[in-house]
Order: structure tokens, then C-alpha cells, then sequence
């Protein structure tokens, strides 16, 4: 049996989705700036710190957050530590292949890390503990448990949610050591980035492509706002070009859409 | 006219009891006739039989199928037909008895997205299915709108003696191609492949009892594209 590399959308359903986008409409009667429906929920996982299942249309992303103590690096000693792994079930897609995490994975992971980095959505000063020596340490891992396009905004959308409703250990200083407390205290969450992915056709650019669209788009750009409409992440994806007026064009769309979908995280993961 | 009993079953129904001759989704078990399936279970003179309602397209040789060409490798083309098997188009099949990997380019033909039409010459579960296009009809279709549909309901799109599919045609003025896979190509005006492929839709989802033909008769109702 060969192996099936990546989804090949028809030429001619390709031929009709343009034909579709230059009416302004899309495959799944979408409009060009809809993003699917967003589905949130929280605490999913008893054992992790914080957890959140995200579904946006049919791609499904599952994040736990663990919070455990350790050293930080050596350049920043008064910053905690905030990492984001993400792997790709075999069962998400048939063409997922079990195995260490492939490059779609590791690219997912950093881009989705990045917007929550630069953000400063948590602010990792907050999670120093002993300068130099002891800081919190802020595991976000991720898994994909289906695929049905951008999973970037689907896996940023979880790990914002799990990491706005997790709760970390309380810590005392007793006889210069640091000691865990059963009490818990709320990661200090200080913004809300949103990631929004738009895919580009020809002159047209669309918000959320579903994995279809994904098949047959030119180039994607994913762009992160935080809660003042600042861009403080983007990444470009595939190989084609974009014009700096597109750019612009993406950068305004990601802010209004980010304004609306932020919302509704903010509310699905109120405490 | 010997009488054919149809029940539904469940995936271990008992259909029948004694000596029949038996077909797919049934597994005999001493000498009871067990469902694997949910589906519609027929005993009749020509044994017993279960009509699956749901699953995978299971190629079978001289089935007619609708795939898309996933890749190419040096000697043909391997085609997504909507199943847990790829078909293979072997370039010999369109090329010739002349072939040669060295002197004809097979992307001239079909390229990777390629729609195609196709008959399986053959399969027999241990190497993927082998497809051919010689024939009428098979081939690329350069254009309209694809739909996959569940593989077990199209019988009810055809119809009897393609009754169906050719009323369908004949109200909305498209071309309606139907592959045995459950993928359909519709071609024809705009306002007609719309009626087509909701009609189509209607049918894959439906669980219409009786009258399937009824019920489409009044969805594409008076307004006939083709004047019918």
C-alpha cells in the first residue's frame, strides 16, 4: 500500500472552490472572513494543573498544562519556564504517522508558542520563585486527536484556555527552602493572545481554511493580536508570496476576528 | 415467484438456519447464518444475503468508480477510490502493449488530482485493486462538482435500471456520473448542479423508507431545467 503523504484536494473541486471564492463565497458556505464555530471545554483533565478541549469545525486539539518546580535558564534567572510541545495522533488523520513529533507538529508547537510568548500572556516573572535557582516550570503539551485544517488556531485557542483556567501550587520559603503548599493560586494569566490563520487563493484571503482549503491554498499567515490589537506574532507558511498590502490586509482581519473569538475564550474559561 | 424475506439485522442476528449459500458480511457458524453488519438481510432461492447500511467501499472486479490520482510512480497512477485500498492504473492500460517508462511521461495523461472515471479489472484483497479505463466513458472529467456519498447507499441513487439517476439527469439537465465507490461528478448548468447535488446529498442522508422516488420527484418538482 502506498503511502499517503498529504490530502490532494481534486483539480476540479479546486477549480470550483476559486470559481466559489471569486463570488465571495466558500465551500462550506462560509464568508471569507467566518471563522468555523468554536467549541470550548475546560478542566477535562483531573490530573493536570489545567486542561482544555477546543474544537474549531472538525479539527479537535486537546492541551494539559503541568506545572511542576525546577531551575531556570541560566539567561533569565528571574523568569519561570514556559514550554509548548504538540504531537499529532495517528487516529487524528490518515495521514498522521505515530513516531517522535513530525515537522508539521514541531512548526505548530513553536508558532503557537511564539504567540503566547510574545504576548507576555503570562508573565514568567511572576513565576520566579528563588531568583536564579528555583522557578515554576509551565509544561503545555498538546495533542491533536483530529485534523480538519488550522490546527494553528485550533491548538492556540486550547492552550490559551487551559492556561487561563490552570492552577499552580502555592509555595512557601522555610529555612531557605522552598516548600509546596496544598493551597492554589490561579498561573498569572495577564492577556488573552488570539491566533488567526488566514489562507490565501489567487488575490483572496480567507480566515480558519478547513482542510480542504488547506489542500488547495497558495500560502497561509498566521498572525497573534493581543487583548490592545497589537500583532506580537506571525508566522508564513508554504511556498508561495504575499504583498505587503495583503499583510496588512491579514494583520487588520486578525484583529477584528480576534477581537470576537477572544471574547468568547475569555467568557468559555471565565472562573 | 419465490418469496424473498428481508428483515434488518444487527451485527450477530441470526438470519438464517441450515444450508444456504451465503455472501458477503455473513459468517457461518455451525449451521447459523450470522449478521457482521447492520443491514437489511435477504433469504432467498439464491441463498442469503445482507445489503450493509453503512461502511467502507470494499472494491469488487467490474465495479465502475470515480477516484482521484493521488500519485505517480514509473508505472501508473495510484488512484484514491474512496476506500481502505488505493487502486493502480497500471500505464500499460493506457499506453499500450509499447509503454516504456523512459519515453512517455505520464503526468501528460494524468496529474496528481486528477479526476478520473474508471473500471477495477481485478482485486483480490492481497495487492491493491487494478484499474482500467478502456472503455467508454472512463477517464479524466475536466470539470463539475465532486461529492462523496456513503458507498451503501448507492444503489439508491441509481435506482432500478438507473431509473433514478436518469430522472435526475433528465429534471435537472446535468449529467450525473456515479461511481460504485460513492463518488459522484455532476456536470451541467449551474442552477440544475445545485438541484443535483442537494438531491444527491438527500438521498445519502436520508433514511427514506419506501418512495425514495416520490420524494424526489417533489423536491425537483416543476421546476425542470431541461423543460421535462
Amino acid at each position: 500500500m502506498s503511502m499517503k503523504k498529504n490530502y490532494v484536494v481534486e483539480t476540479i473541486r479546486k477549480a470550483q472552490m476559486l470559481e466559489l471564492l471569486n463570488r465571495g463565497k466558500r465551500v462550506d458556505e462560509r464568508a471569507l472572513d467566518q471563522h468555523r464555530e468554536i467549541t470550548v471545554q475546560t478542566g477535562v483533565i483531573q490530573k493536570a494543573n489545567g486542561s482544555a478541549i477546543v474544537t474549531l469545525g472538525d479539527s479537535q486539539v486537546l492541551a494539559g498544562v503541568k506545572i511542576a518546580t525546577g531551575a531556570p535558564f541560566p539567561d533569565t534567572p528571574d523568569k519561570g519556564l514556559l514550554v509548548v510541545n504538540a504531537e499529532i495522533l495517528p487516529l487524528a488523520s490518515p495521514y498522521a504517522e505515530p513516531g517522535p513529533p513530525s515537522e508539521e507538529a514541531i512548526e505548530l508547537a513553536r508558532v503557537v508558542d511564539r504567540g503566547i510568548r510574545e504576548s507576555e500572556m503570562v508573565d514568567l516573572h511572576k513565576l520566579c520563585i528563588v531568583e536564579g535557582k528555583t522557578v515554576y516550570t509551565v509544561f503545555v503539551d498538546v495533542n491533536i486527536m483530529n485534523v480538519d485544517g488550522n490546527l494553528f488556531d485550533a491548538t492556540s485557542y486550547a492552550v490559551v484556555c487551559a492556561l487561563r483556567t490552570a492552577k499552580m501550587k502555592k509555595y512557601a520559603i522555610e529555612n531557605d527552602k522552598v516548600v509546596m503548599k496544598d493551597e492554589e493560586t490561579p498561573v498569572p494569566v495577564e492577556k488573552t493572545p488570539v491566533s488567526v490563520t488566514l489562507a490565501r487563493f489567487g488575490d483572496k484571503l480567507v480566515v480558519d481554511p478547513n482542510g480542504e482549503e488547506e489542500g488547495a491554498m497558495d500560502m497561509r499567515i498566521t498572525i497573534t493580536t493581543d487583548d490592545d490589537g497589537n500583532v506580537c506574532a506571525s508566522q508564513k507558511g508554504e511556498a508561495s508570496t504575499i504583498t505587503p498590502a495583503q499583510v496588512l490586509e491579514a494583520a487588520d482581519t486578525s484583529i477584528r476576528i480576534g477581537r470576537e473569538i477572544r471574547a468568547q475564550l475569555v467568557e468559555a474559561t471565565k472562573s | 415467484m419465490p418469496m424473498v424475506q428481508r428483515k434488518q439485522v444487527i451485527p450477530g442476528d441470526v438470519i438464517a438456519t441450515g444450508n444456504h449459500r451465503y455472501g458477503s458480511y455473513i459468517e457461518k457458524r455451525g449451521d447459523e447464518y450470522v449478521a457482521l453488519r447492520i443491514g437489511l438481510a435477504e433469504v432467498g432461492p439464491d441463498g442469503v444475503k445482507l445489503n450493509p447500511l453503512t461502511g467502507p467501499y470494499l472494491p469488487r472486479a467490474e465495479d465502475q468508480v470515480i477516484g482521484k490520482v493521488v500519485d505517480i510512480n514509473g508505472f501508473g497512477w495510484v488512484v484514491d477510490i474512496n476506500s481502505c485500498f488505493d487502486g493502480f492504473l497500471p500505464a500499460s492500460f493506457v499506453f499500450g502493449r509499447e509503454f516504456s517508462p523512459a519515453t512517455h511521461d505520464l503526468s501528460s495523461k494524468f496529474k496528481v488530482g486528477d479526476v478520473i472515471g474508471a473500471r477495477i479489472e481485478s482485486f483480490d484483497r492481497s495487492r491493491d485493486p487494478q484499474l482500467s479505463i478502456r472503455g467508454e466513458g472512463y477517464g479524466k472529467f475536466p470539470e463539475g462538482e465532486i461529492i462523496k456519498m456513503s458507498p451503501t447507499k448507492v444503489p439508491r441513487l441509481i435506482g432500478r435500471r438507473g431509473a433514478m439517476v436518469n430522472f435526475i439527469s433528465e429534471r435537472t439537465g446535468c449529467d450525473v456520473k456515479v461511481g460504485q465507490n460513492g463518488v459522484v461528478v455532476i456536470v451541467g448548468p449551474p442552477e440544475g448542479m445545485a438541484k443535483a447535488t442537494a438531491v444527491v446529498k438527500m438521498i445519502d442522508q436520508g433514511t427514506h423508507g419506501a418512495d425514495l422516488m416520490g420524494k424526489v420527484e417533489e423536491y425537483l418538482g416543476g421546476s425542470s431545467v431541461a423543460g421535462a
